[in-house]
């Protein structure tokens, strides 16, 4: 009994760290994600005291956005005279800066790295040849047979240690109340909370690593009290004085509002003029092509791109297209999840070779083994005995020419046209299963193919169809980084977008699905109408059609896309990378350049989610601030499809801003610190130096353009839905989990109702709306 | 101020306008700089291979073609590591610091080979560890980089100090002041006085290359930006082999060739060993590193002091590129269990005939022809590694049985013939050296530890270590890094 108890009491403790993801499929989740159902003021004063950590914008920060005129002197103002704090800005400003972070000596220092050397060791996915000895015992086993010979922690006899971590954790806490229990839970917990954070990720994901070689936060536990008994370090953390109301931190979060409503502002004020006006809706009759791109905020200049090149229609949708599915990858067998991490995955892709091709599939399957072999190959003659001496010398001048060519011919070296030419895509169909293991439900009934269909033109609003229409996923290309799937499709669980492109492509060709969707729901999509997956890289602006399916009568209008297409990359290249010229061989240097920590710059600078038809953002340049989901209130009169929107995009969405924002104001803590001084782990992460705690966020390089100026602004998503004001209340009624959200502020909830001439209000706590037209309205929601 | 600047670039308001973080000067000129140096390196050392001047600088500085030698290859490095910081390192605080102190290293490395006195001779080593030092700490606001430079740094002056001890004590008791005048004099010196000054210059060294007990630095020094690794361990921990060369012949008449070999052998198959359990890669790299520097100090004590300089070389190459690449160890893998070592009958003919076919040719474009020497233990070592190198070969499947014959043939061939060049060029450009090449009679020392040798390799082949935990847990305690460096500090809010 007790041992349950002491479980429960783990299980709620744990909530004080976030999950860390493996690198290799990297989400950028909210890291305070236990913390949510608290309100967000309540939510960052209970990590600052845990962690230690920096939850809100440095005072240099909200200078340089004053400066810049990111927060407006009007909105500020009122917000200060509101609070109670009468003196000019600069006062305020300059009062910021009194708030200093000190270093101090890590009271845990011995136990701390302790703890590092073992969890390293046991949770290596595969760097190390000579593998932790007993690892298939699980964690708490395996090091207690070793724990003996560690002379640095020196217990005297192997009796000496508990034998199981239940018993470990009783002889530890038996002498402690319940309450310093669970004090004692959350301080162990949070003092490496990147390490037990994967511990945690481990466990609710049970990858095939957690299969193998078990690791519990219990176990954790029960070694590090085991240790720390034993090296006498601090087991009961001193209670900490509750701080109190502190002025420089209601200043704070004064001036992090003031900075959100100049956004708003701004935004609402360009939609306003630019936006409902010019894009009432005249719209074209038939579009050549329309291109489906993710609702990821890098989509926003290519879209404008793309329809500025030629007459084209362009949507937003989460780039998962709608399918929950686990992806079988053909080159290295593995199952990756492909949709996004809310979400379960009920499909499993993989590929099938297409008719005709079965020559080409075999040399793809011939080059990927001979790409195992000579990696198994390398690794062997580097680790062996003497061959490691041996090899260094008969390889070493091509080391010396490869230096040569990496460094020097960056961008010469890369040819996107074979990369694409090997990519098996070209020779293979996706076919998707169920992930159910029972045989006789592996194929997929047609309803849910029609289902799956149906929902990408609804959630879209979608009215009619061109000859042409591609779904365009994402991925990105980037050499020598370690964060190189964060800049992947966060709908697709930072995979490349590509799979899931092509799956709905292919399931919206087939003619039973349209025979179905045309029969049962009127939704007719003409015989010329054909349905292409492609991808966009994010990192050159390329967009790769996978068109080995494309019969030949739309040969003509493809080429016509395509050579569109390589305009359109010219001109976002050029836009992104500030360049007046050569924007492609720019952004061929900076996808193949090791040396380059800032290949892209992923969803910096994210602000706001915009839910509603592209005719309402066309004539704007939103500076690649805002997620945009297409979503037409007419065609919805159920609101089904935005509650859906505001159940999944929507909750995503706040987790990659909530990301960017706590990895911005906290680099060290929240995100990964500088790359410059990064050691890869185990195979799936990064830490500092010579080691330490394993890093949980994105990079200094992704959120800031040097070590002290920001890129990305640290401001809470707002949303902005076209849509009855009523409707969106009723969603919010049912759904308690998206009400608590912007109750608890950690996003913002604006609404344009088209009922009311398309009057813009916000959402304030307790399902109440507040007015707001322009800026200076918003001056007087801020004073109601 | 920059303030005004950026409200500027506000206003216009879009990414276009976001200009990248201003490259400092320095770290601008110092790429174009560098290559220069490099060039010129080169320029200088072919025209002094032909016109064969004499470069003599008041007895203080010369300049010979081993000197030029050492000179194309730091310029190289430091060039390389220069291209690359300009682009990594951008938006990093200390950009021009660090630009600035990769310049001062390779100038100390450069006038410490040029150096003819031993006053600039000191000089310069100890310049170069406080630069290397410095490297390590180059974050200074970042409590455990502090640390770990203060570590490095003692060190480095321990270094300097045995090097000054055993330099001057060579110095006094020939009254030469120049390294060459020392060695030209040795025979003044007692045997006693040589063996002391011997060993302080070997304890110099092995500091240098990090060899085990003094391995911890290296293995500490992971604070400093990631070309920083690359130009220390192509450029810095090698500094044993060029150290060795330049005293060959104290080496050689103190006889302590033996002790160099037993050094540097142990240290080889200790931090090999070691290697294998790293789950950090710099780490990984590092413990790599000083098994590599064990082999090339296992050179010099086999007589070979231009093969360890060759192999300084070449490991440079080798080493500067997988730092410069260490971000690419990121990976999705599957638990998997080791492979299993088996062969068949005729596949170990092969393997058998192939090594000797590769020991062949070795030993005759390198001249290592005497069968009875100690430079038997080279040729034995690319007999197993092109082995090896067949043998995984011919165990792949999806090899065709051309394939399995011609493939390994054609890599032992390129890779030897590419050595051999280097090799031989090497041996030209050091020929103004005296006893770099002094091929050892093979004792009984030497016979012991090649067998030694041997039953590394063969426990490492089959595995066996792998059943020993306690081997695991004390290899992985020697080598973690210094318990100052990891974790020391923590943030406060107040």
């Amino acid at each position: 009994m007790i041992n349950q108890s002491f479980l429960n009491s783990i299980e709620q403790a744990s909530n004080v760290v976030g999950k860390t993801w493996p690198l290799y499929s990297f989400v950028t989740s909210n890291p305070l994600v236990g913390y949510e159902n608290m309100h967000f003021a309540e939510a960052i004063k209970s990590v600052e005291q845990l962690l230690g950590a920096t939850t809100l914008p440095s005072a240099s920060a909200f200078r340089q956005a004053f400066e810049q005129g990111e927060i407006d002197q009007d909105i500020i103002y009122k917000l200060l005279v509101e609070g109670g704090f009468n003196e000019t800005i600069e006062f305020y400003i300059n009062q910021l800066n009194s708030e200093v972070t000190t270093k101090a000596f890590n009271e845990n220092h011995k136990l701390d790295r302790i703890m590092v050397k073992w969890l390293s060791a046991f949770m290596d996915e595969g760097l190390a040849e000579w593998e932790m000895p007993h690892k298939e015992e699980g964690f708490f086993k395996s090091w207690r047979s070793l724990a003996i010979y560690d002379n640095e922690i020196g217990f005297k006899s192997l009796g000496a240690i508990p034998k199981t971590s239940s018993s470990a954790l009783q002889e530890v806490l038996g002498k402690h109340s319940a309450e310093e229990r669970q004090r004692i839970f959350e301080y162990h917990l949070g003092a490496l909370p990147g390490w037990t954070g994967y511990i945690k990720f481990r466990e609710k994901d049970n990858t095939l690593w957690q299969q193998a070689y078990r690791i519990t936060l219990e176990e954790y536990l029960a070694v590090r009290l085991t240790v720390a008994d034993v090296i006498k370090a601090q087991i009961l953390p001193e209670k900490q004085a509750l701080t109190g109301e502190n002025p420089i931190r209601n200043l704070q979060h004064i001036f992090l509002k003031a900075w959100e409503k100049t956004w708003q502002a701004s935004m609402l004020t360009k939609l306003k003029q630019q936006g409902i006006d010019a894009g009432s809706k005249n719209a074209v009759d038939k579009y050549d092509a329309q291109l489906v791109f993710c609702i990821d905020t890098r989509s926003e200049l290519i879209r404008r791109h793309v329809e500025k090149v030629g007459n084209y229609e362009t949507f937003g949708y989460a780039g998962f297209f709608g399918i929950a599915m686990d992806y079988t990858n053909f080159e290295d067998g593995l199952s990756r999840k492909s949709c996004p991490p809310i979400v379960g995955s009920a499909y499993q892709v993989s590929e099938s070779v297409l008719k005709g091709k079965t020559g080409e599939v075999e040399k793809v399957i011939k080059r990927n083994e001979r790409k195992t072999f000579v990696n198994y190959f390398l690794t062997r003659m580097k680790n062996m005995l003497p061959s490691a001496f041996g090899y260094v010398e008969g390889a070493g001048v091509f080391y010396g020419f490869s230096l040569l060519s990496r460094t020097l011919l960056p961008a010469k070296t890369y040819s996107p046209e074979r990369r694409n030419q090997l990519d098996y895509e070209n020779v293979c169909s996706p076919e998707m299963n169920s992930t159910s293991t029972d045989i006789n439900h592996s194929s997929i009934p047609l309803e849910e193919k029609i289902g799956i269909v149906k929902s990408a033109f609804d959630l879209t609003g979608w009215t009619q169809f061109s000859p042409l229409v591609l779904f365009v996923g994402h991925g990105s290309h980037s050499a020598n980084n370690p964060f190189g799937s964060s800049l992947d499709c966060g709908a697709c669980a930072a995979s490349p977008g590509r799979h899931n492109a092509r799956m709905l492509a292919k399931l919206a060709n087939l003619p039973e699905v349209r025979n179905a969707l045309r029969n049962r729901y009127q939704l007719d999509i003409p015989a010329d109408t054909i349905f292409i997956g492609a991808e966009h890289n994010t990192t050159t602006d390329e967009i790769v059609i996978f068109d080995s399916e494309v019969p030949d009568s739309h040969a003509t209008k493809l080429d016509a896309l395509i050579q569109n297409l390589k305009k359109v990359q010219e001109m976002a290249t050029q836009e992104r990378l500030g360049t007046r010229s050569s924007g492609v061989p720019a952004a061929h240097k900076k996808t193949n350049n090791w040396a380059e920590t800032r290949p892209e710059w992923g969803l910096a600078k994210n602000a706001g989610f915009i839910v509603g038809p592209r005719s309402l953002t066309k004539q704007i340049n939103l500076e690649g601030n805002c997620f945009l989901q297409s979503y037409n209130w007419e065609l919805d009169t159920e609101g089904k499809a935005l509650e859906g929107i505001m159940q999944g995009p929507m909750v995503v969405t706040q987790w990659i801003n909530n990301h960017y924002y706590f990895a911005t104001v906290d680099n060290e803590k929240f995100g990964g610190g500088s790359k410059i001084t990064h050691n890869v782990t185990g195979r799936f992460g990064v830490v500092q130096g010579n080691g330490g705690d394993l890093k949980i966020g994105l990079p200094l390089q992704s959120v800031n353009s040097s070590d002290d100026r920001l890129y990305h602004k640290p401001l809470r998503l707002s949303v902005m839905i076209q849509a009855p004001k009523d409707r969106i209340q009723d969603i919010l009624v049912r759904n308690e989990n998206l009400k608590s959200l912007l109750d608890n502020e950690w996003i913002y909830l604006l609404v344009m109702d088209p009922t009311q001439e398309n009057e813009v209000v916000i959402y304030k706590k307790g399902l109440n709306w507040i007015n707001t037209l322009s800026k200076s309205d918003t001056m007087e929601t801020i004073n109601s | 101020m920059a303030l005004t600047q950026t409200a500027n670039h506000h206003t216009q308001g879009s990414i276009v306008n976001h200009k990248e973080h201003q490259i400092p000067f320095i770290s601008k000129i110092a790429a174009p700089l560098l290559w220069l140096f490099f060039f010129t390196s080169i320029a200088l050392l072919t025209y002094y291979l032909i016109e064969k001047p004499f470069w003599n600088i008041q007895n203080i500085f010369s300049i010979n073609s081993f000197t030029l030698l050492i000179w194309t290859t730091v310029t190289f490095f430091s060039a390389i590591v220069s291209t690359y910081s300009k682009s990594y390192l951008n938006g990093f605080t200390y950009q021009a610091k660090f630009t600035a102190l990769c310049l001062g290293f390779t100038l100390s490395v450069m006038l410490f080979v040029m150096s003819s006195h031993i006053a600039p001779f000191l000089i310069c080593w100890l310049a170069m560890g406080f630069f290397m030092a410095q490297l390590i700490g180059v974050d200074s606001k970042w409590g455990e980089a502090r640390e770990a430079s203060n570590f490095a740094q003692k060190f480095f002056l321990t270094g300097t100090i045995c090097l000054g001890i055993g330099v001057i004590l060579l110095a006094y008791t020939t009254q030469q002041y120049t390294i060459l005048g020392i060695m030209d004099n040795l025979s003044m010196v007692s045997d006693y006085t040589l063996i002391v000054a011997a060993l302080f210059i070997i304890l110099a060294a092995i500091i240098q290359s990090a060899i085990y007990p003094f391995h911890r630095w290296l293995l500490s020094a992971m604070t400093s930006p990631t070309p920083a690794s690359a130009l220390m361990h192509a450029g810095f921990v090698n500094g044993a082999g060029i150290l060795l060369a330049l005293f060959a012949s104290v080496m050689v008449s103190s006889n302590t060739l033996t002790l160099l070999f037993i050094i540097g052998g142990l240290t080889a198959i200790i931090a090999q060993f070691t290697k294998l359990l790293q789950v950090n890669v710099k780490q990984k790299l590092a413990c790599s590193t000083i098994a590599q520097m064990g082999f090339m100090i296992m050179q010099c004590g086999l007589g070979f002091f231009n093969a360890a300089v060759a192999h300084l070389i070449l490991h440079g190459f080798y080493k500067a590129y997988l730092f410069l690449s260490s971000g690419e160890e990121i990976a999705q893998g599957t638990p998997h269990k080791p492979h299993k070592i088996s062969i068949k009958p005729l596949e170990a003919v092969v393997v058998l005939v192939f090594g000797i076919a590769g020991a062949y040719l070795f030993s005759i474009l390198t001249g290592k022809t005497d069968m009875t020497d100690s430079s038997i233990f080279l040729t034995l070592i690319v007999a197993i590694t092109v082995g090896q190198t067949t043998y995984n070969i011919v165990k792949q499947e999806s090899f065709s049985l051309v394939q399995k014959v011609f493939v390994p043939i054609a890599l032992f061939v390129t890779g030897i013939v590419l050595y051999a060049l280097l090799y031989n060029g090497v041996t030209i450009a050091m020929a103004d050296l005296p006893m770099i090449e002094q091929p050892q009679p093979l004792s009984i020392i030497q016979i012991v530890f090649g067998i030694i040798f041997l039953i590394g390799f063969f426990i490492m082949k089959l595995g066996v270590y792998r059943k020993v935990p306690w081997l695991y847990v004390k290899l992985m305690n020697i080598s973690q890094p210094n318990a100052q460096t990891v974790l020391k500090y923590k943030t406060l809010q107040k």
